[in-house]
């Protein structure tokens, strides 16, 4: 037993160096921060070109007050008795920002070297002066209008836990994420190192050495290990980033509340357990695949995507029955159940049992993997057909 | 050391070991030679507990037994399908296929540098297996098979892919692995060099034991152990070599040369007559058959054996 455990941490050890690469992970977030940086950089300067108050040249101002033509965002200057040709001329010096030309209460232009966001907000500012107009004209109390206007003040009593703020949809999409990114890895990796080796010819010698289940437990340890390692670091990063964006006063604090303790523990368990499963799962179909070129059996690896789909249905109506019980099963559970207990009050029975269910399926998984696995490794030139696998699955 | 008894393997439609029986003693090295298809890898890879036999049994000595099976710790083994960790280092390879049989980092590193070293390989024990040639990384898997020093490997091809040379300087390494108390099964196409290295040969064929024993043993029982090299000058009359008693077998070498067998329970004396007859002789020796001539011999013998 001591020297099984030992071979298993063996491979556990192998496995998880051979794909994770610190400066791997390091160079990644230098990339991404760089760009994030660079797209950061891009947008202030275009906000603040955005938000530069041009210079409106208006050249007629209809029925409207010139007065009431004040505004924080945009620059208006009384224009109408200069001559078009001269403010043509100013335009196309860069010296205004545009001309504004109104003939009616219905009927005005803006003429601009080219496109500009600042025109939606003049728009904007022009259909409030005309509604203004309007009202005025016809005599009606622009109280009432007011009151009209304004919706039903609905507020909202839950029995089960509070109120899901957009704080908690971001919590939630981001455990989701997180959750994706450990299972997707998992394939990636374990369907890499499986048929590499299998076409690289090490199998034999490797089973000739330890146990298949030994094998296959230290490779879906070490797999399931790089992918928590990428959890728990972009987690960690996504709470630095939280707690700095916190320190310039943008109010990102409420998600960051979401994150308690027997949150994060639960949270850990079950993507953990969720990701052992689906790298047991993926061991078994790897095993089988001769070319992974052509062979049939590739899209079977897509099937954990299916449960994190269901996932996003939380974030409409998380209280649903379909959804709680899609929470406690072990196919769905991984996804689910993390994401309703941002969403929503979750009893304290319901994690205790997925990860209780979690944790049979897994042992189950890996000792079919195992079956699975020891037979269909030494297959070259030929997979086995679903009624072999399902035969051997059968055995355990 | 093993002991191999009434083994059948069968795959769909075909018997790959058909009930053999053999045994391997301690610190010898065992030849299992055949052709393509005579279920020589069948049996190896029963013999690593890599696949289960359909019936019989395969027992080692009580000391390389642990629990129910075999110490896998305890064995070593050089597939002939060859394959190693191409994107890493070759020390941490050997390390790890090394700790995998239950070799601690330190030692398995320490056996490796110098198994390395021999084989003119230490300058490049940090390089990426797939920078070595075909031939170097046949080398660093020989060593990976034996770098924990088993009680018992199986060589399967171990010469294959290297010139003559390293064939030469492998078959060394496996007698010097023999003498220092390893037992060795050994697989291999290279006649001449297991004649050498060969303790004791078991031929098989259709996953049947065709002859076996030490190699002088086996001459005795397929070709009587006699060769006649004759050489003529001139026309030489076969027919009178087919007609003459005694005469098994005959091979020209070339227009003068011919390579003549004895038949079982015949004497030299009594062809010596037919040979004359047959052409000018200018030269005549004895020689012993080859390993490569018993091979082939074996396989017709059991071929005629078969069609009767």
């Amino acid at each position: 037993m001591k020297n099984e455990l030992k071979v298993v941490w063996e491979v556990t050890k192998w496995e998880f160096n051979r794909f994770f690469k610190w400066m791997d992970l390091i160079k990644g977030v230098l990339f991404f921060s760089l760009f994030g940086l660079i797209g950061g950089v891009i947008g202030y300067w275009l906000a603040s070109d955005t938000f530069t108050a041009p210079d409106i040249a208006v050249a007629n101002y209809g029925s409207f007050d010139p007065s009431l033509f004040e505004h924080n965002e945009l620059q208006f200057i009384d224009h109408a008795a200069t001559h078009p040709d001269s403010l043509n001329q100013q335009l196309t010096e860069g010296k205004i920002s545009g001309i504004l030309t109104i003939y009616s209460l219905d009927d005005a232009s803006i003429r601009v070297p080219s496109e500009r966001a600042w025109v939606i907000i003049l728009e904007q500012f022009l259909n409030e002066l005309r509604r203004d107009v309007k009202i005025s004209e016809s005599g009606i109390d622009p109280e009432w209008i007011s009151s009209l206007q304004a919706g039903i003040g609905l507020s909202r009593e839950f029995e089960k836990g509070g109120e899901s703020t957009t704080a908690d949809k971001i919590v939630a999409g981001i455990a989701i994420f997180l959750v994706l990114m450990a299972v997707f890895m998992g394939f990636a990796y374990q369907f890499t190192a499986i048929t590499a080796e299998k076409q690289q010819r090490i199998t034999e010698q490797v089973i000739s050495a330890i146990r298949p289940q030994a094998w296959i437990d230290g490779k879906i340890l070490g797999i399931t290990g790089i992918g928590m390692i990428y959890i728990l670091f972009y987690g960690a990063l996504g709470i630095a980033g939280t707690l700095i964006l916190m320190q310039f006063g943008i109010p990102v604090g409420s998600a960051l509340a979401q994150i308690n303790p027997i949150f994060l523990i639960t949270f850990i368990l079950i993507v953990l357990l969720g990701t052992l499963m689906w790298n047991s799962f993926y061991a078994a179909i790897a095993a089988t695949i001769d070319d992974p070129n052509t062979s049939q059996k590739t899209g079977w690896m897509t099937m954990p995507i299916y449960p994190v789909m269901l996932a996003f249905f939380v974030l409409i109506n998380p209280d649903s029955i379909p959804i709680t019980i899609l929470g406690i099963i072990p196919f769905t559970s991984y996804a689910v159940l993390p994401a309703r207990m941002v969403m929503t009050y979750v009893a304290w029975w319901e994690p205790l049992l997925a990860i209780l269910l979690l944790m049979i399926t897994v042992h189950l998984f890996r000792i079919a993997a195992a079956r699975i696995f020891s037979t269909a490794i030494m297959m070259v030139g030929k997979e086995p057909t679903f009624k072999e696998m399902f035969y051997w699955f059968r055995r355990v | 050391m093993l002991s191999f008894f009434n083994v059948t393997k069968q795959y769909s439609k075909v018997t790959a070991v058909d009930r053999l029986s053999f045994s391997i003693q301690k610190g010898e090295i065992f030849a299992l030679l055949g052709p393509n298809g005579a279920g020589k890898t069948t049996s190896v890879r029963m013999i690593m507990q890599i696949i289960e036999p359909d019936s019989g049994e395969i027992r080692f000595d009580t000391a390389m037994v642990a629990g129910k099976s075999v110490d896998r710790r305890r064995l070593g083994y050089l597939p002939e399908e060859r394959g190693l960790y191409q994107e890493t280092p070759i020390i941490k390879t050997l390390v790890y296929l090394a700790a995998l049989r239950g070799k601690d980092a330190v030692w398995s590193r320490k056996q490796a540098i110098s198994w390395l070293e021999r084989f003119g390989l230490k300058e490049r024990m940090n390089d990426k297996v797939s920078a070595l040639s075909k031939g170097n990384q046949q080398k660093v898997q020989f060593i990976s098979s034996i770098l924990h020093e088993p009680d018992f490997v199986v060589l399967d091809e171990p010469f294959s892919g290297f010139d003559p040379i390293n064939q030469e300087f492998i078959s060394d390494c496996i007698r010097e692995l023999r003498d220092s108390g390893m037992t060795i099964l050994l697989s291999a196409h290279q006649m001449q060099l297991v004649e050498r290295i060969a303790d004791r040969i078991l031929l098989i064929n259709d996953g049947r034991e065709l002859v076996s024993g030490t190699l002088e043993a086996i001459r005795q029982k397929t070709i009587s152990g006699q060769k006649i090299v004759v050489k003529y000058n001139g026309d030489v009359n076969h027919e009178q070599l087919d007609e003459t008693p005694g005469i098994s077998g005959y091979k020209m070498i070339d227009e003068a040369e011919w390579e003549i067998y004895l038949g079982e329970g015949f004497v030299l004396n009594g062809i010596l007559n037919g040979l004359a007859l047959a052409g000018k002789i200018t030269d005549l020796k004895t020689a012993e058959t080859t390993l490569h001539e018993i091979f082939i011999q074996s396989f017709k013998n059991g071929r005629n054996n078969n069609e009767k």
